[in-house]
């Protein structure tokens, strides 16, 4: 079946490095939280004043935007840790334990390759911003190096707990895709 | 190589990607970004966290946190078992109103979450024990409750409607009334079936009317009621012309909240951190999907695969009814793997322009392809509704549930047909509310 497997969150063993990778991600996933419902309380004050009170409204738009982004982005290492992000998992249930342990070892090894790629073009992205110092067009003219943070962020916690659960399934820890065996 | 060929070697990469294990999102970003540093060079993926960033800075994609916690703040509640509750005993008149109760809540809840899972859990949890311990047979309760939890993602408001809006840049708005007409044709086709298939089991006497004081009728409304008063402020905002369906979405997100707090005693703060936690997962799972797909299609065109393939139906000469049977087909496939979300973010920018081109109306394909997603969602082998199901009532099999679920297929394979002999169906209550689509 594919979709979200129950809420289970990777194993981590008595691992030290597991552990401070799970605490890590578990605070991204704090914060992530945290900016989703400062999104919905600014969305509603902007609301107030522009309905209620006839007034204009500046910053909340663009903030609420970038805290939206924000939290998707800091969310991943979190998510990743609930193993939240929806996966096809038909072939590796069928496969017997040697081989979804190599392939377990192949796709997260791929993940990480993959969001190593984003995290090197990511600080790049956010470098520029930071160095030109970028602003954006509207009114509020935000410095963009503030928004675009979340992409180096997110994605070294998200490296991090990519790493942390390849070791985990190297070090038998963990169940290779969290498949109880069949 | 040409485009079109190149575009059936991406296809079967991002297949065999997809069915490696590895998550939607990322197998996106890793077939995208495989194919640009092949034939765009390295250079290319400098542009790749611009175009991620980019996807998401949509103010119309706030909506979907927004709705995801609006769900799952109600879900945490006792509010599914309520509402079914006071519909069984309003409707205790009516016969089999058990089923039809249940089938009833579950059309209500989909109008408070935009999610199918969602539905199924909050309704089936009381509503299948229930029927179960009344003598329904196993198969018509877990069934009905599967399939009526589908209608989560076809009655407004719709995550995969806002999802299918953003893809294609069609109104949230009109999609959302899109699915009102649509989703009522199915609640009412689920509950013919269920009556049918429960009085032709022989057990007529469960269809036969129970009684309740007006006391016991009228005691439960005051829990169900606040329910109803934000599905009415939601619509009327939206459609009123007040606000942008993020800006409702936010004030429908805050006030379930507090209704979850006050009413139903949500205080403790763990509980308030599952709702959070629970609706920050889901959030930042589909949203990251949609950024990836952003990078997808952003990969498909610069590679001009897109446009050839339109290009390349459009010189087919075949009938377009037959190229919609084709879709539908194609659709139903892919949903029964892959989740509803990414199905559309994938699909949308490749088909969209060849359902207009055929004559189609981006809207009303939109209904259709969320019954062919509802479809994938009580069909082997991902079927994430009878996964909730079996969640629920472990003690009914798999099988029991699939055979259970397989008529209420039949019911919404009827209503795409319906839709596409009487495409009014969907179109009428856009057109009639916010004036005809340029």
């Amino acid at each position: 079946m594919a979709g979200q497997s129950s809420a289970v969150a990777s194993h981590t063993g008595n691992n030290p490095f597991l552990r401070i990778v799970a605490a890590l991600s578990t605070v991204a996933g704090w914060f992530s939280a945290a900016m989703i419902v400062s999104a919905v309380a600014i969305t509603c004050q902007m609301i107030f004043i522009r309905f209620v009170l006839n007034g204009s409204t500046i910053w909340q738009t663009e903030a609420v935007i970038y805290l939206a982004i924000a939290s998707t982005l800091i969310g991943l290492p979190y998510v990743q840790r609930l193993r939240g992000h929806v996966n096809v998992d038909l072939i590796p249930i069928s496969l017997g334990p040697k081989a979804r342990y190599v392939m377990a070892l192949f796709t997260l090894s791929l993940s990480i390759i993959m969001v190593a790629i984003m995290l090197w073009y990511g600080y790049d992205f956010w470098h520029l911003a930071w160095e030109r110092n970028w602003k954006s067009d509207t009114v509020w003219g935000v410095r963009l190096w503030i928004p675009y943070s979340a992409l180096p962020i997110g994605f070294a916690l998200f490296l991090l707990q990519l790493i942390a659960d390849l070791t985990a399934v190297i070090l038998k820890i963990d169940k290779p895709f969290g498949l109880e065996d069949a | 190589m040409d485009p079109l060929t190149l575009g059936m070697v991406v296809a079967i990469c991002t297949i065999l990607v997809l069915f490696s294990g590895v998550s939607v999102a990322l197998g996106l970003l890793i077939v995208s970004t495989g194919f640009l540093m092949i034939f765009d060079g390295m250079r290319s993926l400098e542009l790749l966290p611009e175009i991620l960033f980019g996807k998401l800075d949509n103010f119309a994609l706030l909506s979907i946190p927004m709705f995801i916690i609006m769900g799952s703040s109600i879900a945490s509640t006792r509010a599914g078992a309520d509402l079914y509750e006071a519909l069984e005993r309003w409707l205790t008149r009516v016969p089999g109103g058990l089923v039809i109760s249940n089938l009833g809540a579950c059309a209500l809840f989909a109008a408070m979450s935009g999610s199918s899972p969602a539905t199924c859990a909050a309704i089936g949890k009381m509503g299948i024990p229930e029927m179960r311990k009344r003598g329904y047979p196993d198969g018509v309760a877990a069934g009905s409750i599967a399939a009526g939890g589908t209608l989560g993602i076809l009655i407004p408001p719709s995550v995969t409607m806002i999802v299918y809006g953003i893809a294609t840049e069609t109104s949230i708005g009109r999609l959302f009334l899109a699915g009102v007409i649509p989703g009522l044709l199915l609640v009412s086709l689920f509950m013919a079936w269920s009556l049918y298939s429960t009085w032709k089991s022989g057990n007529r006497e469960l269809l036969a009317t129970g009684s309740y004081t007006w006391k016991e009728k009228f005691e439960i409304l005051p829990r169900v009621l606040p329910f109803l008063f934000i599905i009415v402020g939601v619509l009327y905002a939206m459609y009123g012309g007040v606000a942008t369906p993020s800006e409702t979405a936010a004030v429908g997100a805050l006030l379930c909240l507090i209704i979850a707090m006050v009413i139903y005693k949500l205080w403790n703060p763990k509980d308030l951190w599952v709702v959070l936690r629970d609706s920050t997962k889901e959030s930042v799972m589909i949203l990251f999907i949609i950024a990836a797909a952003g990078v997808f299609s952003y990969m498909l065109s610069s590679l001009y695969i897109t446009q050839s393939i339109a290009n390349w139906i459009g010189t087919l000469d075949v009938n377009p009814w037959v190229l919609m049977g084709a879709v539908n087909v194609f659709l139903l496939i892919a949903g029964f793997f892959l989740p509803p979300v990414a199905v559309i973010l994938m699909a949308a920018p490749i088909l969209l322009p060849i359902i207009t081109t055929a004559g189609f109306d981006p809207i009303w394909f939109a209904v259709v392809l969320t019954i062919n997603m509802e479809i994938g969602l009580i069909s082997p082998p991902v079927g994430l509704n009878l996964y909730v199901i079996n969640g629920i009532a472990p003690d009914i099999s798999l099988k029991t549930i699939l055979t259970g679920s397989l008529p209420f297929v039949g019911c919404m394979v009827l209503a795409i047909f319906l839709l596409c002999v009487f495409p009014g169906l969907a179109t009428w209550l856009p057109d009639a509310v916010m004036g005809k689509a340029l």
